[in-house]
């Protein structure tokens, strides 16, 4: 009986936890580049920013549970699938704001504007200088040749930017060709997906695999990395845009959205404002390696380097749509 | 409780009993208490009777890939535990060589590093081999490099985890080699065995009940781990329930994945009690009489010596010494002011989680021996239950609860400390109720009648007789919690509350970000806490011997 | 009614097994009595006793104790709240408690402080009080135990193998101790033994028990010299079964469960030497020596004749060889 009381009494608490000139923020980027930018907000808004991090899932279930009671007034995430999920839960409250439409392209946020892209990342194709000619690599889905057999390296299919790749394959060629080409790709893999992006890439530079698929910005990570090795991986790999003489790349992004309980709606819109801003997008191009939600805005030399590329234009949205369907075909076609 | 099943007759009169004559308030807070710790459990089993949208896609593509993964990797990571657990319990009991007294106590070592750590100090073992790989390619051929590639993450993972999970065997197995070793091997002795002999027809039969005892505990920690497997890439159960729950969005299908695990689990202890269970002659009560164990000559000493000394490297000296070397270089960087809360968190979270855990348990075996109730043996055998559960099993069931009170009664109940430790109550209530229970078994159970036939009041016999007697159950109790709290991940992970870390958070999040050096300072953090305990918990076994 | 215990057809099975433990069993006991549960192991004494203190449950039954009734098919009164006391074969004493705490552990037991100094002066344990149950000897212990039930003022005390854990030397002793000091209680006495000694030593009346079942109950010179079957007569010490037409009418016979007709019991030491030549209004046997132990005080000869082999105690005097051929009588 205590307990339920004592229990009672802490949740109640936990509710009366943000007052005014503060903001719960629940984040799942976890990159340095935040801190430096929620310090900059809060000195020029004097808004207090709480971070609540976390894994992204987690997260979305945690809001799910806590509901209406949630403390929660920002939900920063990555991948437009993860926001249409959160979208779908109900965790998300469409917002408006004539800056947030300045800001942000039309195709990089949601229709309703539950949720706004805030940086871009594509996923492209990185390959090892010695071993594969750039000429070698066209498109996605020519990975699925045979002569690709024992070269290839991806990470695991649990993660949400491969979701997302299919995603995007399935709007464009249909479920069908969808399933081949997982099927395919998994059979030319060098070894059962395991490890995250950069660890794929260390694999090319290895000599174990000669292509893997990663996003943009752990590139930038590699290069710029304390420890020798990473920049020596950096070194042997090359960056190749797929898909350019037809739909584009495979963009993504991570954004955010204002919950449906928060209880400082302005205060969550100004915030979302300010990360899409330009100047806050300048910041991302520099620390943490990724594109700005207008790709074209770019000012950052490394990004540079790789060169500019033709993105794939559909609404991400439909990353979120289709995100349950490409699970499934991903369990189909055998990639764990 | 075997004789409450045996007829329907006699159960109805048991029954009977147990309501006209066993029922006051200390039984029936007792029966209420268990079964709440229960409940949890008992909602994740339901969800088998649920239709999950997606279960037949889940039984066409998954299911079997993830019961693959799962057995294979409790076979191999149970059969080296066995071998490297009994051999080492064998060398250590019964023969005589140069380190033994050291390896006696060392061997246990392992215990501290949890699963998980043990992965990231070896994260790139798998990689080590790419040389290996890379020459099967070009000499034999891709589709067979394809295929070693992925045949060596098995005997790699289950190497990793038994390391560090074969003192389960250990213990048990040293245990049961030193009470009965003195009489059988006397005995074999003068009927002419030899040394090898004796070890496989007479102490190993013998020690099979603590085996299967020791082998099924491996089993638990096997399917309960995440982050060990997830970092090498298979797809056992749990990784499965993660999935289908995030990936998937279909919390339905991973309680049934979660529900289907539980079952697997529970049939493995029917199991083990069946294997177990000419097990009487185990339990030898008299003191045991100091033989003489065997001299080794030269060779056999040194065969020894590297027997023991395998396990020892492989589970604590090298990831002590990767982690030390690691935490050497990034400690100023991680060795911040929040990291003081870090530890604070972890200690006060697995100090208080102990208190109440302990409190429980003494609580609930109390009051099933002292009212001798069948109703309360049988509560508390539900409620025992946690253990053999995922910790993200038992998260995703506080989460159900919690969700259908937080629409029912509008509280919200996740996401305070309250909750994790409520979690905490549910997984490990068995490992302070097993050495209470059977504390109060061998010292209570007699006086407690004789309290009763003096016309004393129960809490007079709790408080004078039971809690002095049994109080090194009760730190033994202890302490075993407070070291699996601070080895805990998965539940954590689900349920921490609002910026609330701990240890094992904090190594979990930094290998997340692909930092791995970094986090061998929480990981370390966490095993020089636990690792005195676990000397400590080792040496009171011994002495009790 | 001055009976303090009434037990009426108590029964209990444990479910493992088949066979009743205790299987409709009787038996009053008056108030100031001391009564003994004799039999061999497995006979059910133990179960009877925990039944009555309350540690088990019987199956049917009735028992009253002062006229309440505390066992019946409804009720069920707890040990703690019957007004017996139960002192365990190993005594049970608190091993972290001195002798003092033990000894007013009980309810009410240091209500009365000068009666339980008497007590534990008679029962000559006052100088151990603030030692540990571990630091004194069986007897000691023993007598802690009892002191400590006795403190309690029970109305019926109830002792399991009081003397069991003593050395076979001091029981006599110990018999006579035990004996004064319940009789300077005065308080009802309920024991159990499978040695039949403490019986004759220390009780008014004796319930002998085989397998669940009553076989006899009366006062233990009765049943000592009047045995009702074979089971009981064996029970209490040495004895010869014979067909009855081998002595005289006068004496008490029984059924033979197995032959048929009537069995008497004759102790070693009833028989007596007698005179072939010389008539006797008592029927003698004649047989053969055919051995003779030595036992100290006396000598134990096996005579063996036509239909009957018999044991009998020959008295100092009396001169007798292997082979002899003696006549006997009772």
């Amino acid at each position: 009986m205590k307990l339920i009381l004592t229990s009672l009494l802490l949740g109640l608490l936990a509710g009366f936890s943000a007052s005014a000139a503060e903001l719960n923020v629940y984040s799942h980027r976890h990159y340095d580049s935040d801190a430096v930018l929620f310090d900059r907000f809060t000195k020029e808004t004097g808004i207090k920013v709480n971070v609540v991090k976390g894994s992204a899932d987690q997260l979305i279930q945690r809001l799910i549970s806590e509901g209406k009671n949630s403390p929660a007034d920002v939900l920063l995430t990555v991948d437009a699938g993860r926001l249409h999920r959160a979208k779908e839960a109900g965790i998300l409250q469409p917002v408006q704001s004539k800056k947030l439409r300045q800001n942000v392209p039309a195709s990089m946020s949601d229709p309703q504007g539950h949720w706004y892209g805030m940086t871009v990342r594509a996923r492209v194709l990185v390959y090892s200088k010695e071993r594969v000619k750039p000429s070698e690599l066209t498109t996605y889905e020519d990975l699925a040749k045979p002569s690709w057999r024992g070269r290839i390296a991806v990470r695991s299919s649990s993660n949400i930017y491969n979701q997302s790749l299919l995603a995007s394959i399935i709007a464009a060629n249909g479920p069908d060709k969808a399933l081949s080409w997982a099927k395919a790709v998994r059979k030319n893999m060098v070894r059962a997906p395991r490890g995250s992006d950069r660890d794929q890439a260390r694999a090319v530079a290895a000599g174990l695999a000669d292509v893997a698929i990663m996003n943009t910005y752990y590139l930038g990570i590699l290069a710029n990395s304390e420890v020798a090795e990473d920049r020596e991986v950096a070194k042997k790999v090359s960056v190749f845009f797929p898909n350019q003489k037809g739909r584009g790349a495979h963009v993504n992004v991570s954004g955010g959205g204002v919950t449906s309980s928060s209880k400082n709606k302005k205060e969550a819109i100004q915030f979302l404002e300010f990360l899409t801003s330009p100047k806050s997008q300048n910041t991302f191009g520099e620390q943490s390696y990724e594109y700005p939600v207008k790709i074209e805005a770019n000012r950052s030399e490394l990004l540079e380097s790789w060169g500019p590329f033709k993105a794939d234009k559909v609404n991400l949205s439909i990353l979120g749509s289709k995100n349950s369907e490409a699970v499934k075909i991903f369990d189909r076609a055998g990639w764990e | 409780m075997i004789s409450l099943l045996s007829s329907p007759k006699t159960l109805f009169r048991n029954l009977g009993r147990e309501f006209r004559f066993k029922l006051n308030v200390w039984t029936l807070s007792a029966l209420v208490l268990g079964l709440l710790v229960f409940i949890p459990m008992a909602e994740v089993l339901w969800q088998l009777t649920d239709p999950a949208e997606n279960w037949e896609h889940l039984k066409e593509t998954v299911l079997g890939r993830y019961l693959k993964d799962s057995l294979i990797l409790v076979a191999g990571t149970v059969f080296l535990s066995v071998a490297a657990g009994v051999s080492c319990a064998w060398l250590v009991t019964c023969c005589e060589f140069p380190g033994r007294k050291l390896f006696e106590w060392a061997l246990v070592l392992p215990l501290a590093v949890p699963t998980f750590i043990a992965a990231y100090a070896y994260f790139d073992l798998l990689d080590m081999l790419t040389p290996l790989l890379i020459w099967v390619r070009i000499n034999v051929g891709p589709d067979e490099m394809i295929f070693l590639s992925d045949f060596l993450v098995y005997p790699v993972t289950a190497l990793v985890m038994a390391s560090v999970l074969y003192p389960y065997v250990y213990l048990l197995a040293r245990a049961s080699f030193s009470r009965q070793g003195g009489q059988m091997i006397e005995a074999a002795q003068t009927l002419g065995y030899n040394p090898k002999s004796i070890f496989f027809r007479v102490a190993l039969p013998l020690a099979r009940p603590s085996i299967v005892a020791g082998a099924s505990l491996v089993i638990m920690e096997t399917l309960n781990d995440y982050g060990a497997v997830k970092h090498f890439g298979l797809s056992t159960f749990t990784i499965g329930i993660f999935r289908t729950w995030f990936a998937l969005n279909d919390m339905a299908g991973a309680l049934r994945l979660a529900a289907m695990l539980m079952l697997f689990i529970l049939f493995l202890l029917f199991l083990e009690r069946i294997l177990r269970s000419g097990a009487k002659f185990d339990e030898v009560k008299n003191a045991i009489r100091p033989f003489r164990r065997y001299r080794l000559s030269v060779g056999g000493s040194i065969l020894a010596i590297l027997c023991c000394l395998l396990p020892l490297a492989f589970g604590f000296i090298v990831p002590l010494s990767r982690l030390c070397l690691w935490a050497g270089a990034t400690y100023e960087k991680i060795l911040d002011s929040t990291f003081v809360n870090l530890v604070t968190n972890s200690l006060s979270l697995a100090a208080c989680s102990s208190v109440l855990i302990v409190a429980f348990a003494t609580f609930l075996a109390f009051v099933g021996r002292y009212y001798r109730s069948a109703g309360v043996h049988a509560s508390n055998r539900l409620a025992i239950l946690g253990y053999s559960v995922p910790g993200a099993v038992v998260a995703m069931g506080i989460l159900l609860v919690a969700g259908q009170l937080n629409v029912t009664f509008d509280v919200l109940l996740t996401g305070s400390i309250l909750t994790l430790i409520l979690a905490y109550l549910i997984r490990f209530l068995a490992v302070a109720w097993q050495p209470i229970d059977s504390g109060m078994e061998k010292n209570c159970d007699r006086l407690n009648e004789a309290s009763k036939s003096l016309k004393s009041s129960a809490i007079s016999s709790l408080v004078k007789i039971n809690l002095p007697l049994i109080r090194s159950s009760m730190w033994a109790a202890a302490l075993l919690v407070f070291v699996d709290t601070m080895k805990e991940l998965p539940l954590t992970l689900i349920l921490r509350p609002t910026n609330f870390e701990t240890l094992s958070t904090r190594t979990f999040d930094l290998t997340s970000q692909a930092q791995i050096p970094e986090s061998s300072v929480p990981a370390i953090c966490i095993i020089l806490v636990v690792v005195f305990p676990v000397i400590w918990l080792n040496r009171k076994m011994e002495a009790r011997r | 009614m001055s009976e303090l215990l009434v037990v009426r057809e108590i029964s209990k099975t444990f479910d493992t097994g088949g066979c009743p433990a205790v299987d409709q069993v009787s038996f009053d006991c008056r108030k100031g009595e001391v009564l003994a549960i004799v039999g061999g192991s497995g006979s059910g004494k133990t179960t009877l006793l925990r039944i009555i203190a309350g540690l088990e449950i019987p199956d049917s039954g009735e028992i009253m104790l002062d006229g309440e009734r505390i066992n019946g098919q409804t009720n069920f009164l707890p040990p703690e709240k019957r007004d017996c006391t139960l002192v365990f074969q190993d005594f049970a004493l608190f091993p972290n408690l001195t002798v003092w705490r033990n000894v007013t552990f009980g309810k009410g037991a240091s209500e009365d402080p000068e009666g339980l100094e008497k007590l534990m002066a008679m029962a000559e344990i006052s100088d151990l009080r603030d030692r540990y149950p571990d630091e004194i000897s069986g007897g000691q212990q023993q007598r802690v135990a009892l002191v400590r039930a006795l403190a309690t003022k029970p109305l019926l005390l109830l002792l399991d193998e009081p003397l069991s854990q003593l050395d076979p030397e001091l029981r006599e002793n110990v018999r006579r101790e035990l004996l004064a000091l319940l009789s300077e209680s005065g308080v009802t006495t309920l024991f159990v033994s499978h040695d039949t000694e403490d019986a004759l030593a220390m009780a008014d009346k004796v319930v002998v028990l085989r397998d669940g079942k009553t076989e006899q109950m009366g006062t233990p010179t009765e049943a000592y010299r009047k045995p009702a079957n074979s089971y009981v007569a064996k029970l209490f010490g040495k004895t010869n079964l014979l067909p009855a037409d081998l002595v005289a009418t006068g004496r008490h016979r029984f059924e033979d469960p197995e032959g048929g007709g009537e069995l008497v019991s004759v102790r070693p030491g009833d028989w007596r030497v007698v005179d072939p030549a010389h008539d006797s209004d008592t029927p003698v046997l004649t047989g053969r020596v055919k051995s003779i132990h030595d036992r100290g005080g006396h000598r134990e000869i096996l005579l063996v004749g036509e239909r009957f082999e018999v044991v009998a105690r020959l008295p100092l005097g009396v001169e007798s060889e292997v082979g002899d051929e003696l006549s006997i009588t009772c």
